[in-house]
């Protein structure tokens, strides 16, 4: 968080040609939030470009060391709030490996987590569809995908209570089981989602003003993304096809057939088809889960450290007791450090947890996929129209909770 | 019950590393900072071509008190053979450092993405990193005092009263002790302009007794309270301390 850096500022005086310095942010719309852009343009080529972080900056880290492992989980969803499933899936498979159950989760609480964490994929994609095309002018797709994202937030409502945040993801399974007509309500969006997505792509895809605005815009070959550590989309874009579920299967993962979509080009034009494809592929896994969604419980059955089911707490004095402990005094965690990514929409999403065997962590790192795919803007603009800006921010599609956290 | 507002300062700061139940995650290695630029560029050279994160870890009592983890990936893919990923693997570097001498060489010539990481670190543990090209604040203002994510940093911020704004100085007197009840805004200002023109308002006494007995110092300011003797000096409008001074 700053105004002007140095380096920036000293070669204005320095330079007395056209080179101008044009500060822009953090309340531009286009930013996706609260990024603050300084760049140094001559003409409208951008010459320098410093992003700028730190607006939103909520100590969540600090917040989380505070609270108990149960609690936790509920700042961890606020990060990345546009797929806030994703961030409490990494933090509960980490605590679960330190907790030793991660071989415990019942099957069908498994494959619930993956259903949620792909539908709450898409939903974050449509955000970045639905704005992505807004930066450019195109409003229409907005409404489109708009549509389809609030049709899963109803899914997340109906299952976890909330739209946004459901909290539904709880150390040892879930919350609970799924809600009876879930699965009917989940035939729905199945059902619209492939005319929707084509609508989608036929408003973007071979529109040649979009084309016009992102083929060959903020290129970034293999080689640059693995040195500056791009993950996710904008990764698969340049032809690597590094994805965390295939290279470390977690909650069952290595059981669905899915493919890795990737492009070679490495342009903005590349990311916005390889999200898209992804988004089919997310859809491909969530009918497999469909399909063969098996029954039984949803919780480990060691009622230590996860809540035991409501209705056996007014029957079962024991449960009332595990219940009340649970939730005034949290669990004690053995001692132990973990690292633990999941596949987020926008790349690796890594926790690094450390115990020191009490009832609250003693360090959560958060690996945020954002804040690295946002550092190489200052790569990928240098060159590029100002007015391309926006197009390179959408097409790293960051988002602010993570980034600053 | 403990609330669960209570920063676990007092909580042992053992070594959780070392006592780490089998998780098979990562290679962990534990290095010194002199030896780390040369363990990176080894593993970078060996396939490790990707620099995922540096974090760090506070563990207050420990020595050394701070750990800087680097956690490294090889995903196998270099440009001959884009699109073919091998099964990757991931080390990750522990590297201690003392309180008393906060420095790590950076490792941005090696990875241009440890520039953010690294002032991450820096703003909020205060380890500096030699070399790094642009070592400044990344999340907390440029003006901040301490770093947050130490373990011995309150939950809530440094318990100093900070210059109050405007919108909140009449909010700031009722907390020194004016009743809330029966008292309007204009009866605040009243008061304050009547303490400012001599005497202490007769409902701040009881304050300035208070501050007396209980502190040594009456400027002294407890967990947000300023003391009525500083509120009397204080401007109604409050346009800025600092003009005043200077």
């Amino acid at each position: 968080m700053s105004v002007l850096p140095d380096s920036i500022a000293m070669d204005v005086v320095e330079h007395t040609n056209n080179r101008m310095v044009l500060s822009m942010g953090p309340q531009h719309p286009s930013t996706h939030g609260v990024l603050q852009v300084i760049t140094e343009i001559e003409g409208e080529v951008i010459t320098k470009a410093e992003p700028e972080i730190g607006y939103l900056h909520t100590g969540i880290e600090k917040s989380a060391e505070n609270l108990f492992w149960t609690q936790a989980s509920t700042v961890i969803e606020r990060m990345d709030y546009l797929s806030p499933l994703s961030n409490a899936m990494a933090y509960i498979l980490a605590v679960e490996q330190l907790l030793g159950v991660s071989a415990e989760i019942p099957e069908r609480a498994q494959q619930v987590r993956v259903l949620l964490c792909e539908l709450s994929r898409i939903a974050s994609h449509c955000v970045w569809l639905g704005t992505g095309g807004i930066d450019l002018g195109a409003i229409s797709t907005f409404f489109y995908s708009f549509d389809l994202r609030e049709r899963i937030l109803d899914l997340n409502e109906f299952a976890g209570g909330a739209r946004m945040h459901p909290n539904y993801l709880r150390i040892g399974g879930l919350n609970g089981d799924l809600p009876t007509g879930f699965l009917d309500k989940l035939d729905i969006v199945i059902d619209m989602y492939e005319p929707r997505m084509r609508e989608m792509r036929n408003l973007l895809q071979k529109n040649p003003i979009f084309q016009d605005r992102t083929i060959d815009v903020g290129i970034l070959t293999a080689e640059e993304s693995l040195a500056w550590g791009i993950t996710g989309p904008t990764l698969r874009a340049a032809g690597v096809a590094y994805d965390v579920r295939k290279a470390f299967p977690y909650s069952g993962y290595e059981n669905y057939e899915f493919d890795v979509p990737t492009r070679t080009e490495g342009d903005a034009y590349a990311r916005f088809l390889v999200r898209l494809d992804e988004m089919d592929e997310a859809m491909r896994i969530i009918r497999q889960i469909r399909k063969n969604l098996v029954g039984g419980p949803v919780t480990v059955a060691d009622t230590k450290f996860s809540t035991p089911p409501k209705e056996t707490i007014a029957l079962s004095m024991e449960a009332l007791i595990h219940h009340f402990k649970i939730v005034s005094e949290s669990f004690r965690v053995p001692p132990g450090d973990v690292y633990q990514p999941v596949e987020g929409p926008r790349g690796e999403l890594g926790y690094y947890l450390v115990s020191n065997g009490d009832n609250r962590p003693w360090r959560v790192r958060t690996r945020p996929a954002s804040l690295y795919n946002l550092q190489v803007l200052k790569k990928i603009a240098v060159g590029e129209l100002i007015a391309d800006m926006v197009v390179m921010i959408g097409s790293l599609d960051p988002v602010f909770g993570e980034v600053d956290r | 019950m403990p609330s669960s507002q209570a920063p676990p300062i007092g909580a042992t700061a053992l070594d959780p590393t070392a006592l780490r139940p089998p998780i098979d995650d990562a290679a962990i290695e534990r290095i010194t900072p002199a030896d780390l630029l040369a363990r990176l560029s080894a593993l970078k050279a060996s396939g490790y071509t990707m620099l995922l994160d540096v974090g760090a870890v506070d563990y207050l009592e420990r020595i050394p008190r701070y750990d800087v983890v680097y956690h490294l990936l090889n995903i196998a893919a270099d440009a001959a053979t884009v699109g073919a990923v091998g099964k990757p693997r991931r080390v990750r570097l522990l590297v201690g450092v003392p309180h008393d001498a906060l420095e790590v060489p950076s490792a941005v010539d090696l990875w241009p993405n440890a520039n953010w990481p690294e002032r991450e670190v820096f703003d909020l543990f205060g380890i500096r990193f030699s070399g790094h090209p642009d070592l400044r604040r990344i999340q907390m203002p440029d003006d901040w005092e301490g770093h947050p994510l130490r373990k011995d940093y309150p939950l809530r911020g440094p318990a100093t009263e900070m210059t109050p704004r405007p919108a909140f100085a009449l909010k700031s007197n009722v907390a020194a002790g004016t009743p809330a009840s029966g008292k309007t805004a204009a009866a605040l200002q009243r008061q304050i302009a009547a303490a400012r023109a001599g005497g202490i308002a007769p409902a701040a006494h009881e304050a300035v007794a208070a501050a007396q007995s209980g502190t040594t110092s009456s400027s002294a300011t407890t967990a947000g309270i300023a003391s009525a003797k500083e509120l009397a000096e204080r401007p109604i409008n409050l346009k800025t301390d600092s003009n005043e001074k200077s």
